[in-house]
C-alpha cells in the first residue's frame, strides 16, 4: 500500500517537473483519509499503560497493558518478552505521552495508589 | 457460628513470611480420594456458591479443617478461629481471558489480620488452565478494585500453579486475579474464609533462635511498588500485631530497625517490648504465658 508520505513525495516530485494534476493531489488525499484506518473506514487510537517504578522515562516498567487496534491484551505473562523495559524505549518506538504519573496522589505519606508510577501514551 | 481448634503448625519465620507475601501455598494437601469426591460433588451442584458442601461432613473434616490448612490458619488466627459460612467456586470454562485484578469486596486496608481468604484446588492447575494470579505484598498496597481495571501484566505476579489438593491461604485484601488460560477444559476453585475470635498472641510454634532484631522483614522476590523499606516497615508492623504487640510497634527511620543491622550485632529503634535490657532477649506473650529467653 502506498502510503501518504509518498503519495507527497510522488506530488513533490511532479510540481518540481511540472506535471503536478489534480489526480496526483486525490491519491494523496485518499492516502490520508485511510491513515489510522483499522479496516472498517474508523481510526482506532491505540494505548500503552505503563506502571513505572519512578517518575523518571529511564524507570523500569513493572507493568503494562495496551489496547492495539481496538483489542485489549495484558501483554506477555513473563515481563521478560515485555516490549518495552522502560518508557523510554517506548517513546523511542513512536509512543507518545498523554499523561504522566499524577503527583496529587503523593500528597498523603501514609498510603500508596494503585501500582507504581503511571504513564499512558498512544500512537 | 461454628468454630474450630487445633495445634498451630506454622513457625516464626512461616509466619513473617506470610506477612512479608500476604499468601502461603500448602502444595497438595488434600488427598486423592478428597479431591476426586469434591469434584464429583461439584458436578452435582454447579453453582457459583454450592454452600451446601459445608454440611457435609467429609469435606469438613478433610478440608475445612484439614490438618495443615487448618493449622496455619490456627497459627495466623489465634484459637478457637471461626469457620466458614459461604462457599464460593471460581468453576471456568477454558481457555478463557484473564480477570481484572481486583481485592474482594469486604477488605479492610492496614496490618491487622482478623478474617482470611483462602482458595482450594480440588484439580491440579497449570500454568495454561489460568491459575490464580498474585501479587506479593500487595495486601499493603492501597487501591481500589474500581482503579485495578486497566492493570494487565505485573512484574513479580506470582501464579498459582499448584497439584490436586493444594490449599492456599491469603490476606483477604491482597490483589488477585484468574490469568488467561489457553486449554479446553473445566476449572474449579472452591473460596471461603476464616475469622479470627481471639486477641492476637505468638502461640504459633516459637523458634528458639528466631531474633526479632535482625529477622529479615523486607520481600526480596517481587517489587514493592511503593517507597524504599515500607514494606519491611509493614510487615514488621503487622507480624508485632500478630504477637500481640501491635500498639507497642514504632520506628526509627532512616536505618534503623526493622531494617538489619549490617554491621552491628543489633539495629537501633528495636521496640523495647521486642527487647529485655541489653541482652537481646525477648518478652512476648507465648502460650498464655510469660516467657523470656535467648
Amino acid at each position: 500500500m502506498t502510503t501518504l508520505k509518498e503519495e507527497l513525495q510522488t506530488c513533490l516530485e511532479a510540481f518540481r517537473r511540472g506535471e503536478l494534476t489534480e489526480a496526483h493531489l486525490r491519491r494523496a488525499l485518499d492516502s490520508a483519509e485511510k491513515a489510522g484506518d483499522n479496516g472498517n473506514g474508523h481510526r482506532t487510537q491505540d494505548l500503552l499503560y505503563l506502571q513505572a517504578n519512578s517518575t523518571s522515562l529511564g524507570a523500569t516498567v513493572l507493568g503494562m497493558a495496551m489496547l492495539r487496534d481496538g483489542q485489549l491484551s495484558d501483554g506477555p505473562a513473563d515481563p521478560q518478552l515485555w516490549p518495552y523495559v522502560t518508557v523510554l524505549d517506548a517513546i523511542r518506538d513512536g509512543w507518545r505521552v498523554i499523561h504522566f504519573p499524577n503527583m496529587a496522589l503523593m500528597m498523603d505519606e501514609s498510603r500508596t495508589y494503585g501500582l507504581g508510577c503511571e504513564f499512558i501514551l498512544e500512537k | 457460628m461454628k468454630t474450630h481448634n487445633c495445634p498451630p503448625t506454622l513457625t516464626d519465620r512461616q509466619v513473617l513470611e506470610f506477612c512479608k507475601n500476604g499468601f502461603l501455598m500448602l502444595e497438595g494437601v488434600v488427598s486423592d480420594e478428597i479431591n476426586k469426591r469434591t469434584l464429583e460433588y461439584l458436578e452435582g451442584n454447579t453453582s457459583g456458591e454450592p454452600i451446601e458442601i459445608l454440611h457435609e461432613d467429609w469435606f469438613m473434616s478433610n478440608v475445612i479443617q484439614n490438618s495443615q490448612a487448618a493449622g496455619a490458619v490456627r497459627s495466623l488466627l489465634g484459637k478457637n478461629f471461626g469457620l466458614p459460612t459461604l462457599m464460593s467456586n471460581h468453576r471456568v470454562r477454558t481457555p478463557a481471558p484473564a480477570q481484572g485484578w481486583h481485592r474482594d469486596g469486604g477488605w479492610k486496608h492496614g496490618v491487622e489480620l482478623n478474617y482470611l481468604q483462602v482458595f482450594y484446588y480440588p484439580q491440579a492447575c497449570t500454568f495454561e488452565m489460568g491459575p490464580t494470579a498474585l501479587l506479593p505484598g500487595s495486601h499493603f498496597l492501597f487501591s481500589q478494585s474500581v482503579y485495578m481495571g486497566h492493570y494487565g501484566s505485573i512484574r513479580g505476579t506470582y501464579y498459582a500453579v499448584a497439584p490436586a489438593g493444594s490449599i492456599f491461604i491469603t490476606v483477604y485484601s491482597i490483589w488477585h486475579r484468574r490469568s488467561a488460560s489457553s486449554v479446553p477444559g473445566l476449572r474449579n476453585l472452591l473460596k471461603y474464609n476464616y475469622w479470627r475470635l481471639s486477641p492476637p498472641e505468638r502461640d504459633w510454634i516459637v523458634e528458639p533462635d528466631f531474633d526479632f532484631a535482625n529477622a529479615d522483614y523486607a520481600i526480596h522476590d517481587a517489587p514493592t511498588f511503593r517507597e524504599q523499606f515500607v514494606d519491611c516497615t509493614d510487615a514488621a508492623h503487622m507480624f508485632m500485631w500478630l504477637c500481640g504487640q501491635g500498639d507497642h510497634f514504632s520506628t526509627l527511620g532512616g536505618q534503623a530497625w526493622p531494617l538489619r543491622a549490617r554491621h552491628d550485632p543489633m539495629p537501633y529503634g528495636v521496640p523495647s517490648v521486642l527487647l529485655n535490657g541489653s541482652n537481646h532477649d525477648v518478652n512476648l506473650v507465648t502460650n498464655g504465658s510469660r516467657t523470656s529467653r535467648h
